[in-house]
């Protein structure tokens, strides 16, 4: 299932590429996105409490007016308010769906997927109790089924729907309770949220501009053609038989009518229990390789490990035995074991004079010195007189394996920010390729968050460790088209080996010229 | 043009987003009841008899009591559970007993059923024992009542049963 959720993903994501690019992919962006929408929320729901009065009859009274006397400005938050928190829901779903997919749940990662779940309940209750202020028929079905519910727990020994048996005994102060609610429940959402993604490195929490405003723009549309409006106004009086209900947030009460609160509890707890034991349930996913191995000799402190690292697993510490240094420190319960450590290590330079290349901080399973030797091997057996190309990718992105030919070697890593960008140096220096290409995971869509991110920096020398200016940018391609994406990478192989091919006759004739 | 192709496909996938979210949080209209029927709520908050009786204390236990805490007399505090019966023309549709609340069982007993019957007219009974030393109802409520379509009528006790 996963596998075809994936496939699913893969076949989304390129659709999605292709209108908004990479960078805007909303399906790359959903956290992000899902931060976006609760903002937008929150804004809003301040601009309508301002107006709203909680009692009996001020409360639809005032949800109309906004509506309607207000329409231009206090509807279009009312409507802002509901599609906003709407389209929260839907990502948040998507999010947790797609992570399932991607295998981004377990291992290290059990932290933001365990956290992620008591968040579901809380976006629930908050949706719940924002459909529940505005009190009109929806409002009062609401009462009655959760009253329903909640009045089944052993616990409740004065049961809540006597708050709500006739028009007679509802009181005003039971508006003041659910906005105190409404508030409340948001801002432990909001907690709750901080710390989803507090073991993350540069969680992104802002969606990029272009995506904001066409969100913004797409939802005005929306608000100005279809506004969020009341229903009939509550009456307990009064039976209610058919609502528009909301079926994002509203969809577990009609079970609550067919199987009973009971069943209905064992559904909700059961899932969610289901979800949060779920990355240490069996799999046939792969071992987690050993993670990264500090070598303090080879170690100087200097922190570029640390800075990368995208689940802050490395820290500094006074060093073993250098006195005045410090050295880094592998948290083994948060490394993920990427690599991105190791090519961010400045001692991962196949230009040192060393007998052996040791780095200060590497992959046990792939080795630095390994990686050396694997490129170097595979780059000497190639038997082709045509440029030869040198492709280095992820486990996670194309699938670079299959594109080894007598003129193409290929690198397979753990990630693709793992490769050192000496080595893209030092393969062309020593004339062991013709040209270099860079594959991994989408743009944005990294399976370690940051790997392309750092390799681009690296690349344009924005960040350390850079590629050195003396490497000529004409020999080097960076794709990133991911896993979807190795039938294409194939095409630009041999697009790269063309574009080479031109190239060679003019440098020789510069050359002769000389 | 490449641009305005992308711009488009853009619009289109934000209204394939957008659509089914508008449509979701308001369609399609679920059906809760029919219109033909109408319900009754039975809601009860009522404390159980006492159980038991005082005891008189001897004058050796009296004397042992601290000086504050002395009565005459010793007093059970669990209360009696509710036993209740709703019977709508002639049918059983609720019968239970109701523990009172508190670790102690001397709290109040509570309780709510929303029940669904057909408009019209009905023989409504409700039994209700709150004295586990007595036999039968201690509490009982025989009416016929004309329901009218959705109306909601709650069956409640504060000294005896009542039809609001």
């Amino acid at each position: 299932m996963k596998a075809l959720m994936k496939k699913g993903f893969n076949w989304l994501d390129s659709l999605f590429s292709k209108a908004f690019t990479p960078a805007w992919n909303p399906l790359y962006q959903l956290g992000a996105l899902s931060f976006f929408y609760f903002w937008i929320v929150t804004l809003t729901g301040i601009y309508l409490f301002i107006f709203f009065e909680t009692s009996i009859t001020g409360a639809y009274d005032s949800m109309e007016r906004i509506s309607v006397e207000q329409w231009y400005l206090g509807g279009i938050m009312r409507s802002f308010h509901r599609y906003a928190s709407a389209a929260m829901g839907v990502c948040v779903t998507l999010h947790l769906l797609r992570e399932f997919a991607m295998d981004r749940y377990s291992g290290v990662r059990w932290y933001s997927w365990v956290t992620g779940i008591p968040l579901l309940w809380l976006l629930f209750g908050s949706a719940i109790g924002g459909y529940w202020l505005v009190w009109d028929i929806q409002a009062q079905y609401i009462a009655v089924m959760t009253a329903d519910l909640f009045d089944w727990l052993p616990f409740m020994v004065d049961p809540m729907a006597g708050n709500f048996l006739n028009e007679s005994a509802l009181s005003d102060r039971f508006f003041s309770l659910l906005v105190f609610l409404h508030i409340g429940i948001p801002l432990a959402l909001l907690l709750g949220m901080f710390i989803h993604i507090k073991r993350v490195t540069g969680a992104r929490t802002d969606p990029p501009r272009g995506l904001a405003v066409g969100t913004l723009l797409a939802m005005l549309l929306v608000s100005l053609w279809q506004p969020a409006l009341s229903q009939a106004p509550a009456n307990l009086d009064v039976a209610i038989t058919t609502l528009g209900l909301d079926w994002i947030y509203l969809n577990p009460y009609p079970l609550i009518e067919s199987w009973g609160p009971g069943r209905t509890w064992a559904l909700l707890v059961g899932f969610s229990s289901f979800l949060t034991i779920l990355p240490w349930l069996p799999s046939r996913r792969a071992q987690q390789a050993p993670i990264a191995v500090v070598d303090p000799e080879n170690c100087n402190g200097c922190g570029w490990c640390l800075a990368d690292c995208p689940y802050e697993a490395v820290s500094l510490k006074v060093h073993d035995f250098k006195k005045g240094h410090k050295q880094s420190v592998v948290d083994p319960d948060l490394c993920i074991s990427c690599g991105i450590c190791a090519g961010a290590c400045p001692t991962s330079s196949p230009f040192r004079h060393v007998d052996e290349l040791v780095t200060g901080i590497s992959l046990p399973d792939f080795h630095i010195k390994e990686l050396l030797s694997v490129t170097e091997n595979r780059l000497r057996t190639l038997s082709s007189a045509g440029p030869r190309i040198m492709v280095y990718g992820c486990d996670h992105g194309s699938a670079v394996d299959e594109l080894a030919s007598p003129s193409v070697a290929s690198v397979s890593l753990a990630c693709t920010a793992q490769l050192p960008p000496a080595f893209i140096d030092y393969v062309l220096r020593k004339d062991l390729a013709d040209g270099v290409m860079i594959s991994g995971c989408c743009e944005v869509d990294c399976h370690y968050r940051l790997g392309n991110t750092w390799f681009d920096k690296r690349f344009s020398q924005e960040r350390v460790p850079v590629l050195r200016a003396r490497v000529p940018r004409e020999q080097i391609r960076l794709r990133w088209l991911g896993a979807q994406g190795t039938a294409q990478l194939a095409r630009e192989v041999a697009q790269f080996q063309m574009a080479l091919r031109k190239k060679e006759p003019a440098a020789e004739e510069e050359l002769s010229n000389d | 043009m490449i641009n305005a192709r992308r711009y488009l496909a853009q619009a289109l996938l934000y209204a394939l987003f957008f659509l089914p979210l508008v449509y979701l949080s308001q369609q399609p209209d679920y059906r809760h009841m029919d219109e033909h029927m109408a319900v009754l709520k039975l809601a009860v908050r009522h404390a159980g008899a006492i159980i038991g009786e005082c005891t008189a204390l001897s004058e050796a236990d009296f004397a042992n009591l601290p000086a504050n805490m002395r009565r005459p007399e010793v007093c059970p505090r669990e209360r009696s559970p509710l036993q209740l019966e709703l019977i709508i023309d002639g049918k059983l549709l609720y019968r239970e007993t109701v523990p009172p609340s508190g670790l102690h069982k001397d709290g109040i007993s509570s309780m709510y059923r929303r029940v669904v019957v057909p408009a019209g007219a009905h023989h409504v009974q409700l039994l209700m024992n709150d004295n586990v030393a007595i036999e039968g109802a201690t509490w009982q409520l025989d009416q016929n009542i004309q329901l009218r379509p959705t109306q909601v009528i709650v069956a409640s006790f504060k000294e005896g049963f009542r039809l609001q």
